[in-house]
């Protein structure tokens, strides 16, 4: 197992230099770390959680709260479906049974080429364009299934 | 004196010092606001919502956990809005948790339980499938973990995090697959673990000790001190009420500890929390024994009180009082230690008297609760024997052959004696008594073994580290023939024809009191459930 780069230690030290109390900076920290991995491992935890002088778990609470951060490695395109209250009333399973079905993979797992992670996910704060899903930092909104096999069509 | 207001709760009128929170406030006027997240050993954090109350002019419900008083405040604890928001907390609760109360631990002590009886129940709405999640984890060697009883109240993990300050727990994920756990491949296991299960107000955190011993609902509670440090934690001894030696080996199931600002908060530590096994050990004394030949053989209280007497009158006639010695002990309680004094010091003229034994090896303490001095009485000793002696020159006067009658009480000299050289030094003395609990090296040494009640089984004060004194109360009887000190000590002073009045621990405690200066303002009625000051404690107060 790999720990932080030396180049992005010195990026959250400076980071959390900035702060009164080091542990502030601990969300752009994580973002550091999986910028680098692609997720966050255990053992970076236990680094950062050092660094930011916290316990492991207080880091780990944080990483399981996002939804953006990973614990486990992840696809290239991590697809976030939301199935909160107003996706749900426009169809949200149908969208999520599409993608199961597409995909050949359920919420958190992911294809064995590592192309796709699908997650579930709450309110993306589009309810406007429900249903929405996120690939990586974009938001598709009112989708359909054929709306569907156009943008993964399109993923390379 | 910080400033206090007033105010009004449930048409009560109250006064509370500035800063109270109203949930403290209306307690203290017998009002019991319902409440999961909130300790009052822990910070505040207001989230579970149970404790919403009315307050005048203000809109909305309020946190009566997290609201402090102010002057004039109305505060209304039973509006149908508060017991609509109880209910509907309750319903929420208990969306996923887990009918398993015919196998939890925490049945018939459970939050949950107890409120949904008061304020819950409603018929269930739910048809959905409950949340499955990780029952039976052990989390560390004392406590166990079942994330799906769990209501998410957080006190576990402040304990872990303001407390001990060793965060071993947290809130996992979010939402309704939020979990409590440790981190991978850590464990809880810190000396204060226990009180998790005590904070807990529900089955997710049970004692992996107490698991499927003993429905709660069996259990007796008595107050009284640990006597597993110089701290003199305040617990409660829960016993089984319905004991019976065909079904159940042991009396005492658990100890629990018992608020006392001055001297333990909430909390108490492991180590004197699973001391309770002792109690009920196998190794306890429980029938008098006498030397015969190379064995002790059981004999009856008269023959081993008769034995005693004999050879300690035989001594004092023959050699003198300074042949005669005696080892109190920092484990016997004031009462004792006092009516041993008369008797050996004041009746019988006895002066060579020891008390101070090193400590065991290993022994240590912490900036929080746990000391080194592992005696619940080494001040009470100090005090009433303040010219005692060590113990170990004590023992080496016996190997001289100076002391041909040795009354120990409670040492076990071969834990810091080399028990070869002991089993010489012993062998001088002509007759060696032993009052005691447990068996022990020392024990077997003897020539009369008494066997005595521990503090569970009777009454008596001791005085901690900090001067508090501080009292404790029989849950359960001696065991076999054992007899309380006290009453061991009036049987051998009426022996010796040397006066066996006052020998209840009140009497003796009131004797204390017009005695010695430092008990002097106080009462056997006056310590209370909390205990008192000595006269000069010193200042060591701080907790
Ligand atoms: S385990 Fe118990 S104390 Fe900890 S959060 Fe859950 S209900 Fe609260
Ligand atoms: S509920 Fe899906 S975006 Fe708000
Ligand atoms: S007890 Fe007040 S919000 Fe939980």
């Amino acid at each position: 197992m790999q720990g932080l780069s030396p180049s992005a230690r010195l990026r959250i030290e400076e980071l959390s230099a900035r702060y009164p109390r080091k542990r502030s900076a601990l969300i752009p920290s994580l973002q550091i770390a999986q910028e680098e991995a692609g997720y966050i491992s255990e053992e970076i935890m236990v680094e950062i959680a050092r660094m930011m002088e916290l316990s492991p778990n207080e880091v780990r609470e944080v990483v399981s709260f996002y939804s953006l951060l990973h614990q486990k490695p992840v696809g290239r395109y991590v697809i976030q479906v939301c199935t909160n209250i107003s996706c749900q009333l426009c169809d949200a399973e149908g969208i999520l049974r599409h993608l199961r079905r597409r995909l050949g993979i359920g919420p958190g797992e992911t294809t064995p080429d590592m192309k796709y992670t699908l997650l579930e996910v709450e309110c993306l704060g589009s309810c406007g364009t429900s249903p929405v899903m996120q690939i990586n930092d974009e938001y598709h909104e009112n989708l359909t299934p054929e709306k569907i096999d156009c943008i993964l069509d399109g993923l390379q | 004196m910080p400033e206090s207001v007033s105010l009004t709760i449930d048409g009560q009128e109250i006064r509370a010092p500035k800063g109270t929170m109203v949930l403290e406030a209306a307690r203290t006027a017998g009002i019991l606001i319902p409440h999961y997240c909130y300790h009052p050993g822990l910070p505040v954090v207001g989230s579970c919502r149970m404790c919403l109350v009315e307050i005048e002019k203000v809109p909305k419900l309020q946190p009566s956990c997290a609201t402090p008083v102010a002057e004039g405040m109305v505060v209304r604890t039973t509006t149908p809005q508060a017991l609509e928001n109880r209910r509907s907390v309750l319903e929420f609760l208990l969306a996923n948790h887990p009918l398993d109360c015919p196998v939890c631990d925490q049945a018939g002590e459970c939050g949950l339980q107890d409120y949904y009886m008061e304020h819950g129940r409603y018929d269930a709405r739910h048809d959905e499938d409950k949340t499955r999640r990780k029952k039976a984890v052990p989390l560390g060697p004392h406590i166990m973990l079942d994330q799906e009883r769990c209501i998410l109240c957080t006190r576990c993990v402040r304990f872990t995090r303001d407390i001990t300050r060793t965060g071993e727990l947290g809130v996992l994920s979010r939402g309704h697959r939020s979990v409590i756990d440790v981190f991978p491949g850590t464990t809880l296991d810190n000396p204060y673990s226990g009180n998790v299960a005590d904070l807990c107000p529900v089955g997710a955190l049970t004692d992996r000790d107490f698991r499927f011993q003993c429905r709660v609902w069996f259990l007796g509670s008595v107050p009284s001190i640990c006597p597993g440090c110089s701290r003199g934690c305040n617990i409660e001894i829960h016993y089984n009420r319905r004991f019976d030696p065909r079904y159940h080996d042991r009396r005492v199931h658990r100890l629990k500890p018992r608020p006392n600002p001055e001297v333990n908060g909430f909390w108490i530590c492991d180590e004197g929390r699973y001391a309770y096994r002792t109690i009920d050990a196998a190794d306890r004394l429980k029938i008098p024994a006498l030397r015969r030949g190379d064995g002790l053989r059981e004999a009856s209280w008269a023959e081993a009180i008769g034995e005693a007497a004999g050879a300690l009158r035989g001594v004092l006639g023959g050699n003198g009082p300074g042949a005669a010695a005696v080892m109190v002990s920092p484990q016997m309680s004031n009462e004792e230690l006092f009516l041993a004094r008369r008797l050996f010091r004041d009746r019988l003229g006895i002066d060579r008297i020891a008390g101070r034994a090193p400590a065991a090896a290993g022994a240590s303490g912490d900036d929080f609760l746990i000391r080194a001095d592992k005696n619940p009485n080494t001040r009470g000793m100090d005090l009433l024997f303040p010219d005692a002696g060590d113990c170990r020159d004590l023992v080496e006067s016996c190997a001289g052959g100076r002391i041909r009658y040795l009354h120990i009480f409670r040492h076990d000299l071969s834990r810091w004696y080399d028990p070869g050289r002991l089993a010489e030094a012993l062998r001088e003395v002509d007759c060696v008594v032993f009052e005691g609990s447990w068996d022990s090296p020392t024990a077997r040494l003897a020539d009369v073994v008494l066997p005595a009640a521990v503090y569970a089984e009777k009454e008596g004060t001791f005085v901690n580290f900090q001067g508090r004194v501080q009292r404790f109360y029989p849950a359960v009887p001696p065991p076999g023939a054992a007899l309380t000190d006290l009453d061991i000590l009036a049987r051998l002073a009426a022996a010796l024809e040397a006066g066996a009045a006052g020998s209840t621990a009140a009497g003796l405690f009131g004797e204390i009191a017009a005695h010695v200066p430092e008990f002097a303002p106080l009462t056997w009625q006056s310590l209370g459930p909390t205990g008192r000051w000595l006269a000069n404690p010193g200042n060591d107060h701080a907790v």
